[in-house]
């Protein structure tokens, strides 16, 4: 189809397109450039380093060791974390579909798990895990609650007449629940599993400031702790963008799926 | 018996959460620097009734002051952004892209540029709450129909009487929804600023007693920092609710 559009038709839609990420990159331009300009006049003192030197810093062979090493830590217990974490909010999900008597006292004890700041749990997690699990463990208690409250709203979300049409023609609960529950639900776990990047990078960088070995979240509070400004800078960016950029690998997940389900 | 079936039915897995604690500490005959039993933790909150609450205050008040802060600024920066087409070009891609990383990330460089004080655990909490309702007051702006503003314009109003009539009662419930999501992250990150800082509040409290292997007292931290972030949340819901019956 592409092939027949015409020329002025394409060039019209490169402008719109154009037009409309334009102000976007300008933005994101100007804080770059606010970024370096407060930095190189020392705006806002000396532990403000300038763009420049927090990428150079990122880019010099001699901090890649260092940087590799931490990064992998904290990636590898971001990703078991989240895959943890979204097993258990799914399983839990699916649990209190089967057996809805539970649904109410899982609810209440998710949102109290979601209300309760990561820290206060570190205590418990200290006695029962060594303290390089916990970061797994905190990354994996975040994304859970994520992922449990979209799986159930999801899996709530069927229409009622949709419902009462199934009924009518005998359909079993598993060919209800297969036919159509799942694929009402998952757009909302879709968009749900995308939500929960930050979330486990979080969990993640939280659990390595109880005292992990390794990692980005321990380069950032040893950075601030000893006034390594660059290092710390370069910790915090380094994490925002693997954050940034797995969102958006998953952002395109989930539009697929939406437009495959939805 | 006809409130008991409700509340266990709502509470069964917190209930058991703490049963399965207190047999675990029990059958396991473990110390109590392993872990304490759920009635000493208990205990320690209530005869330190002074400590907890002072710190528990000092936490919840700059909790409370930089979310409300961040979330004014939040509404407010939207509220630009919906009479600008400009400045909406250039912020909503900033606004959305900070809403989407994890923001605690960034303590401690708030922490390192603004110095170890109990203001920047305000300014930490309000940056981690500015964010999200920019972006979601901002969107609920959008989404007002095109066809009120313009009859508002067909009818004169002046562009102060559209933001006074239109877009303020269009915002107001969008800011008390805010309040509600940034208020758990609101909480966390002022904790997570006090552990990381080493002043004073919960934060404190908690790294102090953790590095001393007082579990009781570690515990009890997390006991009150749970009752605190759910007595906020709480209220939030409640404001909430008020408001929307109030302006919709």
């Amino acid at each position: 189809m592409a092939g027949l559009t015409s020329l002025p038709t394409r060039l019209r839609r490169l402008k719109r397109s154009c037009a409309q990420r334009a102000p976007a990159l300008i933005g994101i331009g100007l804080f770059c450039l606010a970024w370096q300009l407060i930095g190189s006049y020392r705006l806002a003192g000396l532990t403000w380093p300038p763009l420049s030197v927090v990428i150079g810093y990122l880019v010099d062979p001699d901090h890649h060791r260092l940087l590799t090493r931490a990064a992998s830590t904290t990636l590898r217990a971001v990703a078991l974390g989240y895959l943890i974490g979204a097993g258990i909010g799914l399983f839990l999900a699916l649990a209190v579909r089967l057996f809805r008597p539970a649904r109410a006292g899982i609810d209440t004890f998710v949102a109290l798990i979601h209300v309760t700041p990561a820290i206060a749990l570190a205590p418990v997690f200290m006695i029962l895990m060594h303290r390089d699990a916990i970061p797994v463990a905190i990354c994996a208690l975040a994304v859970t609650y994520l992922i449990y409250v979209a799986a159930t709203s999801g899996l709530d979300g069927a229409k009622r007449h949709h419902i009462d049409l199934f009924a009518v023609m005998g359909a079993r609960p598993w060919q209800r629940f297969w036919l159509l529950e799942r694929p009402t639900a998952l757009p909302a776990i879709a968009s749900g599993l995308k939500l929960a990047i930050p979330v486990a990078f979080m969990g993640t960088i939280v659990g390595e400031w109880f005292g992990a070995a390794r990692g980005l979240g321990l380069l950032m509070v040893s950075g601030m702790q000893n006034f390594q400004i660059p290092m710390l800078w370069a910790a915090v960016l380094l994490t925002t963008l693997t954050s940034l950029v797995l969102y958006a690998l998953m952002g395109l997940v989930e539009r697929a799926v939406e437009r495959r389900f939805a | 018996m006809n409130r008991l079936v409700p509340f266990l039915s709502r509470y069964w897995a917190v209930l058991l959460l703490v049963v399965v604690w207190h047999a675990w500490v029990t059958l396991g005959d473990l110390n109590s620097i392993v872990l304490p039993a759920p009635l000493p933790v208990l205990a320690d909150v209530v005869t330190h009734p002074a400590l907890y609450l002072t710190n528990a205050a000092q936490t919840m008040a700059t909790a409370l002051a930089g979310v409300a802060i961040g979330v004014l600024l939040g509404a407010f920066v939207a509220i630009l952004a919906w009479a600008s087409r400009l400045l909406a070009g250039l912020l909503t891609p900033l606004g959305l892209i900070f809403s989407s990383v994890p923001i605690v990330a960034l303590i401690p460089i708030l922490a390192r540029v603004l110095g170890y004080d109990i203001s920047t655990v305000v300014a930490i909490v309000a940056v981690s709450a500015f964010f999200p309702t920019f972006v979601f007051t901002g969107a609920g702006l959008r989404d007002l129909p095109r066809a009120t503003d313009d009859l508002f314009k067909v009818l004169g109003a002046t562009p102060w009487g559209r933001l006074r009539h239109l877009v303020l009662p269009a915002t107001v419930p969008n800011v008390m929804i805010s309040l509600r999501l940034t208020v758990p992250e609101g909480v966390l990150a002022a904790i997570l600023a006090e552990f990381l800082m080493g002043r004073s509040g919960l934060g404190f409290m908690f790294r102090e007693a953790a590095s001393r292997f007082a579990m009781e007292r570690a515990l009890g931290t997390s006991l009150v920092v749970t009752l605190a972030a759910v007595l906020f949340f709480t209220l939030a819901h409640r404001a909430e609710r008020a408001v929307k019956a109030r302006w919709s």
